[in-house]
């Protein structure tokens, strides 16, 4: 270790606090120490085994969504949780088909490590 | 007021952090374009911009070449109205691949429930937004009727997040100084947790605007107000990291000043040039990213930046201050750079 590294380190564990590791430029944002993760898979059909395009993805917790694109699939950040809960609603109507709702319950989550995939099928109504 | 040993510690820290230089925080100026015309606009950008926004993966090339990146890089998207790149989600995406996390600067124009969820969907994990006073003196300042309608809404959107490292901002001057309690309670109706307010420095468009200027006696009775809400706590209200302070240091910020510009703060400008903050005065040019390997300039140049000995001129020669405050923000330093721009401490002084 560095002499300069020796005292950084010095100074972070005592005399300041961490806090003074965080830090915003004058005219930019603050900084992002939070944890995420990112969720990523694919609709399809029960039935077919099609992907299914314009189901919404929802993320019960935060209310963020996004709607599965032509190859059925998705792919969002999620604030980290222990357990979270996302919802597959098909809101488009008889437009891609008509397929029942279904929640999934992730669990055991693990901030900021590889991309979870979520595959999941649904039934047609 | 910090002890003498305190003091003595924050300057070996300054020169520690100055030596590692790690970067960890990278401004991104993708677009010059803007929705708004703003009387304090520093950059003097406006919606008739003649330079082209910068493509991604130029952007991407520059990012590639930092070789081991600091585990809390950020980089700060910013304008411009970054919001008015097509774009942004997929920049946002490109950069969280490479295990990078972002944020932007926005004045929060375009920013609805549709954008909110889709900038969360693409990693966003940091914002400020500008807000300049309550209807009437935001949309004087903004230069656009309305724009208090629409921040208000972003504002709104972005407290609701509890993923986002949220903040709004205000740029104080002779119109607002005296809504800022009114402007407290309305961030705090609000449900935000986070306001900096900084003063307008005499660049850019300000300059034709001498009422956007605080006197002397207005910039201390905002420090006074700022000391006088930290006590209260609903609000993390702070003093921007624009100028040394003196007595207020300790009251007017979480941590004391430090202009980190060139030290841990680098940019990529609008045409490739790199820097520390965009606000800077663009003499102070290090290389530029389409002719040179950016983190070679970032490790290997920056020399101003990092022994600032030479603001040691002007009214900072003879400070008494200088340990501390060497030289004030970066961005005090333009022309022939002979006499620092504004000092806040001697501001402090004569109020």
């Amino acid at each position: 270790m560095t002499m300069q590294n020796w005292i950084r380190g010095m100074i972070k564990g005592m005399s300041f606090t961490t806090a003074l590791f965080i830090f915003q430029c004058c005219y930019g944002m603050p900084q992002d120490m939070q944890d995420d993760l990112l969720l990523e898979g694919s609709v399809t059909s029960k039935t077919t085994g099609l992907p299914i395009e314009g189901i919404k993805v929802n993320v019960k917790e935060t209310g963020q969504s996004q709607t599965t694109n032509s190859e059925g699939k998705f792919s969002l950040y999620a604030p980290w949780m222990e357990s979270m809960t996302l919802q597959f609603q098909d809101v488009d109507g008889n437009e891609n088909g008509f397929y029942a709702d279904s929640d999934t319950v992730l669990t055991d989550l693990i901030p900021d490590s590889e991309p979870l995939t979520v595959d999941i099928t649904l039934e047609e109504k | 007021m910090p002890s003498p040993l305190s003091k003595l510690a924050f300057r070996q820290f300054k020169k520690a952090e100055t030596r590692i230089h790690e970067l960890r925080y990278l401004f991104w100026e993708c677009t010059a374009r803007c929705n708004l015309h703003c009387l304090h606009c520093g950059s003097d950008c406006s919606i008739d911009h003649t330079q082209p926004d910068m493509p991604l993966q130029d952007f991407l090339s520059a990012l590639d070449t930092i070789r081991k990146p600091a585990g809390d890089l950020i980089v700060a998207i910013t304008g411009g109205e970054p919001l008015l790149r097509q774009d942004l989600e997929i920049c946002g995406r490109e950069i969280r691949k490479r295990g990078i996390r972002w944020g932007i600067v926005t004045n929060g124009h375009l920013y609805n429930r549709e954008k909110h969820n889709t900038l969360l969907n693409a990693g966003m994990g940091a914002l400020t937004i500008s807000l300049d006073g309550l209807q009437e003196s935001h949309d004087w300042l903004r230069n656009t009727p309305g724009s208090f309608v629409r921040v208000d809404r972003a504002i709104g959107l972005a407290a609701s997040s509890a993923r986002l490292n949220f903040d709004v901002v205000t740029c104080v001057n002779n119109r607002n100084i005296r809504e800022l309690p009114d402007i407290y309670d309305y961030l705090v109706s609000k449900e935000v947790k986070a306001w900096r307010l900084f003063t307008i420095v005499p660049i850019g468009r300000a300059v034709n605007h001498p009422e956007l200027f605080l006197s002397d006696l207005e910039f201390k009775s905002m420090l006074d107000f700022i000391t006088d809400r930290r006590n209260k706590g609903c609000l993390d209200i702070q003093f921007s990291c624009e100028g040394y302070v003196g007595e207020y240091e300790s009251k007017v910020r979480n941590t004391p000043f430090f202009c980190r510009a060139g030290i841990n703060v680098g940019s990529v400008l609008i045409n490739g040039s790199i820097s520390a903050c965009p606000n800077i005065d663009r003499s102070f040019v290090q290389g530029n990213i389409y002719k040179d390997n950016f983190y070679d300039v970032w490790q290997s140049a920056f020399i101003p930046f990092r022994d600032r000995s030479w603001t040691r001129t002007g009214t900072c020669a003879s400070c008494k201050d200088y340990k501390d405050c060497q030289g004030n923000g970066f961005h005090n330093w333009h022309g022939d750079k002979s006499q620092v721009l504004v000092c806040h401490n001697a501001k402090l002084e004569h109020a």
